[in-house]
């Protein structure tokens, strides 16, 4: 294992990154950011898309602010679920992810931004030339789809990290950052289709932070994980549902999302309302839980099989709602 | 400080050593102290001299010819590892640790296709690239080699073909890793891609062209490398007589040893000419050998000098092509190359176990015995042979004990396919279709409506017997393993009476300890394994020994054997057992063969010793020889310790003559086995025996298994250390579970291995890991030193079935495909909620158990037999015992000699291959003098 050589660049503020990435960008110079590096290495190592420059992030001080309501791109993994000030959800989620020791160098930012992944793809370079690369990492081959041959189009890797579900129903919003300015966006209108576009992010913009609102401590919710094994292992199939009570059986509010089964984590916010409307106790989470079942298509690029994950979704989101019904009267 | 002081108050007195002499006018040439660190010496351990020597230490199964050489040292205590320091403060040196002055980092470069012929390879580029200093390709070494003998079917580099993804092509060796890897890309490789085949099916059939072409005794036009059948007892009676049989078809995926460290080279061709390879290897001496013929190089300009091993598990077990390269790229550039792997190459070089379609059908009759065995195994070989041909007979040979049959029929088969080649791992040969043993019988006791463990305590083989294929069992501990953990799980309470998810299971086992046979000589004419020891004045002794410590303790437990009957303290004795240049031959770390004839022959060589320091003490206090013992670093008479003189005087007195001591000790196996085809495969001098319970919890909605406990009793014979022994049952517990629940070499549907590294080759973590219970069970061996049989492969047989059956008690599901993973075994239960008309798994309900009239014959039968094992394993003037007695016929006679319905048969009849199952269909073929050839 070797990493390709690349020239670092180590800024010491926000300011100096854009004006890295500016002239980078400027140049016509191809390059990557890196902050816990736990995602970006391991890839470079095995020669997937690696770039000539890395900025890294490791001294932008301003990205690592961190309260209840704002958590900077920087905040580690570990800080985030072991901390009081974060949403017991969101803590769950993040004490789930790999091991302790990607925790503690693994940050928020590339958790959001972690790349896609699938079987054809992560895998090293004389392992791809065997079977004439993919369009995901093609080296200029114009090679075609693994998992779904013939459709030189759409890459159908599958996202697999697990913060995003629980921050989308938290309504979150993401702040970025880029030499022509900043822009926010609510979560859910991050991430973009396919595998390999996977978000809005415009070479040389980065994610700066990500605001919660205040009334986030009103939701209360579950995220559950489908996965191999309870370390390491990457999410096979994730759902995050969280809901707000104003006394009734009936929750005031309700949103499902999921990760793990697709390109891009999905907000099921039509499934939701639809059982809020609709709401007759367990029946409807049964009803709710078939929805988002059929609201997700994995495909077979992961440890487990597509029809199980699937079928799984179903189980996991009947289990994350379990305590919607311990709390009603 | 106290102790200090009272040293030098004893300094004083130096003139005044009893039992030495001075000359007059002579210096005194060593001051002879008892040796080692403390200059006193200890009371002798009285807990742990045997009964049988006068002592405390209780011998339940009675004593040993090693009683005597018993002084209370180290055997039996548990012990850290001699070299565990090393490894803990992170000084021992693996294989890429080695760093030689100048050395060149070497690459491989590897097929990107699954079965192609290399048609040219252009180097130019490559060499023109700055830091590249040698390249090697196929035509640098047209030799062949292999582990086996008989099939030596690997070259250094794809002479004519690449035969799997992965398979070597060509190799570099330049001045950095980075520059290698540059080079690499710049050579070109030009291929003739050819069909390959991946189903293991396929290597069936005939093709156009068979990956490997054997020449003489090709088999048809097939990929078959190696084809068994056997028939042993009485065949014709087995399906008439039952009134409950099993049958099953397994389908057990590849897994791999996952070592810690990848493999690793270094070679280095020294001025003088001769070559050293620095390597983490199992089997120093295979590698010699394959390194000689390969490099055209006689066997003493050739120095193996084994590691540390991080881990080997036999994947570590072959000569291999990437230690040839080194050896030529080194020889070539005439500077040391290293060269280590990436993780995927270590699933390229793979030798994991084979996967395999076992078709098991077990029959049992109407007195609960097991009338009949039926096993059909085809294993998937990859590309290469490896040890292929020992593993096609053990998937079959190592499930005829520990229980007593009424007949036995096997046809196995190993195909080539075009993926990296099967081997030895863990267990070799005996795990899939052990699983596929006790999971059967755990069907026909559902059947029979009996508690399971007092089926299996109902046929068990006595101690001294013969199986049905001739092999001869010496000590058997098995009954012993069984009741313990029955006990030690609360079998009774659990056993079909746990609510639905939960669930508790039993697995047997039984293995060699030790292959009967060397592969390369004649056992007649060289032995097995030799020690060596050299005492100089200093006292320490060096053990010189092939064996190759890979991690499991055999520089420990040589060490053991040395300290014990010399009565020295550990430290006292220091292992070589690196260099070929030094060490005598041994076979290696294998087939669980190192402790049972390395300690052996430790022993042999130390009894010669303490012969020396015996007559010198005779010589010196004028005591009655027969009357000597050896306490610690003091030989004193029995019957008036007062009598004697420390080690060091004796030894002084031995080395008047003669200077350093010196002795050699060897083991050989004892005659044994019958005389069929194959009769040797699975022959050994001991067997362990073990017996396992798991505990599991089974989340009925998403298909995840849990192992939550698991007792697991095994028969070492004698653990000479137990915190070893007590390591390697929690080991092969974690290897065993990973086999059953997560582990598997997945390939994708173009024929790829999709997860050749550790995140997607699901080796179960920390959080997976159950507690276990180790439980040792001494049986005695009477051939093993002090006792001692294997404890580093019979351990991981039981835990696969063990879980199996727990799950089945868990849901009702049996399953017969591993792993089980979540995916897996959703798919089951969905089945079973179908087949029950059960919408929610959770309203399945999980099996239960009412016994039937059987289960009080088989307890009574259990009971007798209890009785007539403790008789013969105390009786050394015990009648014979063959496998048949069960069945009404006279134990002491064959069973095919007294009745001619029990035959011994390893040709298939006409009848038979009219509709063979599957494996035996490979006996289709004609076996050609040629390939060709009509």
């Amino acid at each position: 294992m070797r990493t390709p050589p690349f020239e670092l660049h180590n800024p010491s503020s926000l300011d100096e990154a854009l004006a890295i990435a500016g002239e980078l960008n400027a140049a016509g110079q191809a390059f990557d950011w890196i902050a816990g590096g736990t995602d970006l290495l391991p890839n470079y190592k095995w020669h997937i898309n690696v770039k000539p420059h890395v900025i890294s992030l490791a001294k932008v001080r301003e990205l690592s602010e961190f309260n209840p309501t704002h958590i900077g791109a920087m905040v580690r993994l570990h800080d985030l679920a072991e901390s009081d000030q974060t949403h017991p959800v969101l803590a769950k989620a993040a004490d789930s992810i790999a091991s302790v020791l990607i925790r503690r160098s693994g940050t928020v930012g590339g958790n959001i931004c972690l790349d896609t992944r699938c079987y054809w793809f992560n895998q090293t370079e004389q392992w791809r030339e065997s079977i004439d690369w993919c369009h995901k990492c093609d080296c200029g081959t114009d090679a075609d789809c693994r998992v779904i041959p013939n459709q030189n189009t759409l890459c159908v890797a599958t996202y697999q990290a697990d913060l995003a579900p629980v921050l989308m129903c938290l309504d979150a919003t993401i702040h970025l950052a880029s030499p022509d300015g900043k822009r926010s966006m609510p979560l859910s209108e991050f991430f973009q289709l396919d595998g390999m576009t996977r978000n809005v992010l415009q070479p040389g913009e980065l994610v700066t932070h990500l605001t919660i609102p205040e009334e986030a401590g009103e939701w209360q919710g579950d995220y559950q994980k489908l996965r191999q094994r309870e370390s390491w292992d990457f999410p096979e199939a994730g759902v995050a549902v969280l809901w707000k009570r104003n006394g009734g059986a009936k929750p005031a509010g309700l949103r499902v999302a999921t990760t793990g089964l697709e390109s891009i984590p999905g907000l099921h916010d039509e499934q939701a309302q639809a059982a809020l409307s609709d709401w007759n106790g367990k029946e409807t989470i049964d009803t709710l839980a078939e929805a988002v079942r059929k609201a997700v298509k994995p495909v077979q690029n992961t440890w487990s099989a597509p029809s199980y994950r699937r079928k799984m979704v179903k189980v996991l989101t009947r289990r994350a709602c379990a305590g919607m019904l311990e709390g009603a009267e | 400080m106290a102790d200090s002081d009272e040293n030098s108050a004893a300094d004083k007195n130096e003139d005044e050593m009893v039992g030495y002499r001075q000359q007059p006018g002579k210096l005194p040439f060593a001051k002879p102290g008892s040796g080692g660190k403390d200059r006193f010496s200890r009371p002798t351990d009285d807990a742990m001299i045997p009964e049988s020597q006068g002592g405390q230490k209780a011998q339940p199964w009675g004593p040993h010819r090693h009683d005597g050489l018993v002084s209370g040292q180290v055997i039996g205590k548990p012990t850290a590892l001699v070299d565990s320091r090393w490894k803990v403060t992170g000084q021992a040196h693996y294989g890429d640790d080695v760093r030689l002055a100048g050395e060149l980092i070497g690459r491989i470069i590897r097929s990107p296709h699954h079965y192609a012929r290399v048609l040219s390879i252009d180097c130019s580029k490559a060499l023109e690239l700055p830091g590249v200093v040698a390249i090697a390709t196929g035509a640098d070494a047209a030799n062949k080699f292999g582990v086996l003998p008989v099939t030596k079917d690997e070259h250094a580099m794809a002479v004519e073909k690449a035969r799997h993804a992965g398979d070597l092509v060509a190799c570099v060796a330049a001045e950095d890793e980075a520059t290698a890897r540059e080079a690499e890309r710049l050579i070109e490789v030009e291929y003739e891609i050819l069909d390959s085949i991946h189903d293991m099916r396929d290597g069936l059939e005939d093709s156009e062209n068979p990956i490997h072409d054997r020449g003489r005794y090709h088999i048809g036009e097939a990929n078959v490398q190696k084809r068994v059948f056997q028939e042993f007892g009485d065949i014709d009676g087995m399906a008439s007589s039952a009134v409950a049989s099993h049958k099953q078809n397994w389908l057990f995926a590849g897994v791999n040893h996952a070592a810690t460290e990848p493999h690793a080279v270094v070679a280095h061709w020294d001025p003088s000419g001769r070559l050293t390879l620095y390597t983490p290897q199992q089997v120093p001496h295979y590698v010699h050998r394959a390194l000689a013929d390969v490099l055209e190089v006689p066997m003493h300009q050739i120095n193996v000098h084994r590691t540390f091993v991080g881990g080997g598990f036999g994947g570590k077990s072959d000569p291999f092509p990437h230690e040839m390269c080194a050896a030529i790229l080194a020889r070539k550039s005439g500077r040391p190359v290293r060269i280590c792997f990436d993780r995927e190459e270590v699933y390229w070089i793979n030798r994991g176990r084979h996967p395999s379609r076992i078709e098991m059908n077990l029959h049992a009759d109407d007195e609960g015995r097991i009338c009949g065995i039926e096993t059909d195994a085809l294993i998937d070989g990859g590309a290469f042979a490896s040890f292929g041909h020992v593993t096609t007979y053990y998937n079959g040979v190592l499930h005829t004990a520990p229980y007593e049959i009424g007949a036995f029929h096997y046809t196995g088969a190993r195909v080539w396919t075009n993926k990296p080649a099967s081997g030895a791992m863990r267990g070799h040969g005996a795990v899939n279709s052990r699983c596929a043993v006790e999971t059967g019988l755990d069907d026909l006791a559902e059947q029979l409506s009996v508690d399971p463990i007092t089926l299996r305590l109902a046929n068990l083989l006595p101690p001294h017997s013969a199986t049905i294929t001739g092999f001869r069992v010496t000590s058997i501990g098995m009954r012993e393993c069984l009741e313990r953990v029955k006990e030690a799980s609360g079998w009774d309470e659990k056993f079909r009476k746990m609510p639905l998810g939960k669930g508790i299971g039993i697995g047997c086992g039984f293995f060699i300890s030790g292959s009967g046979l060397p592969i390369h000589w004649d056992p007649n004419k060289f032995p097995h394994a030799t020690v060596h020891l050299k005492i100089d004045m200093d006292g320490g002794v060096t053990v010189h020994t092939g064996a190759a410590d890979i991690g499991q303790g055999s520089d420990t437990v040589v060490a053991q054997s040395v300290a014990e009957v010399l009565g020295l303290p550990l430290d006292m004795i220091r292992v070589k057992s690196r260099d070929s240049d030094t060490s005598p031959v041994d076979l290696g770390s294998y087939s669980s063969r190192v402790t049972f004839m390395n300690a052996n022959a430790a022993i042999s060589a130390a009894m010669q010793i303490r012969d020396e320091l015996l007559d010198a003490t005779a010589e010196i206090t004028g005591a009655d020889r027969t009357k000597l013992v050896i306490g610690d670093r003091r030989i004193f008479a029995k019957n008036d310790p007062a009598v004697g003189v420390s080690y060091l005087e004796a030894l002084h007195k031995a080395q008047e003559d003669r200077g350093a001591l010196v002795a050699s000790g060897a083991y050989r196996t004892p005659p044994m086995g019958r005389t069929h085809k194959g009769a040797a495969a699975g022959l050994a001098p001991a067997y362990s025996f073990s017996a396992y319970v798991a505990e599991v919890s089974v989340d009925v909605e998403t298909g995840q298994t849990k192992v939550e406990k698991v007792w697991a009793a095994h028969d070492c014979g004698k653990a000479l250390n137990p915190l070893s022994v007590k390591g390697q049952i929690i080991g092969s517990c974690h290897m065993g579970m990973g086999q059953v629940l997560s582990e598997e070499m997945r390939y994708g549907r173009s024929g790829h291995l999709m997860n050749p590294d550790l995140l997607d080759y699901k080796i179960p973590s920390v959080h997976e890991m159950p507690e276990v219970v180790p439980i040792i069970v001494e049986s005695n061996d009477p051939e093993g030193p002090f006792g001692a049989k294997e404890a580093g492969e019979g351990p991981l047989l039981p835990i696969l079935p063990a879980v199996c059956n727990a799950v089945y008690d868990a849901v009702g599901v049996r399953t017969a495909e591993l792993p089980i993973t979540p995916d897996r075994m959703h798919k089951l239960i969905e089945k079973k909620c179908k087949s029950s008309g059960v919408k929610d798994p959770l309203d399945l309900s999980a099996p239960r158990l009412e016994h039937s009239a059987l289960q009080d014959t088989l307890a009574s039968r259990a009971a007798e037999h209890a009785e007539r094992d403790l008789a013969r394993r105390l009786d050394d003037d015990r009648q014979p015992y063959h496998n048949g007695a069960l069945f009404g016929l006279d134990p002491t006679i064959p069973p095919d000699e007294v009745d001619e319905r029990w035959a011994v048969n390893v040709i298939p009849s006409e009848e038979y291959l009219a509709s063979p199952r599957l494996a035996g269909s490979a006996w289709k073929h004609t076996e050609r003098r040629h390939r060709g050839d009509a």
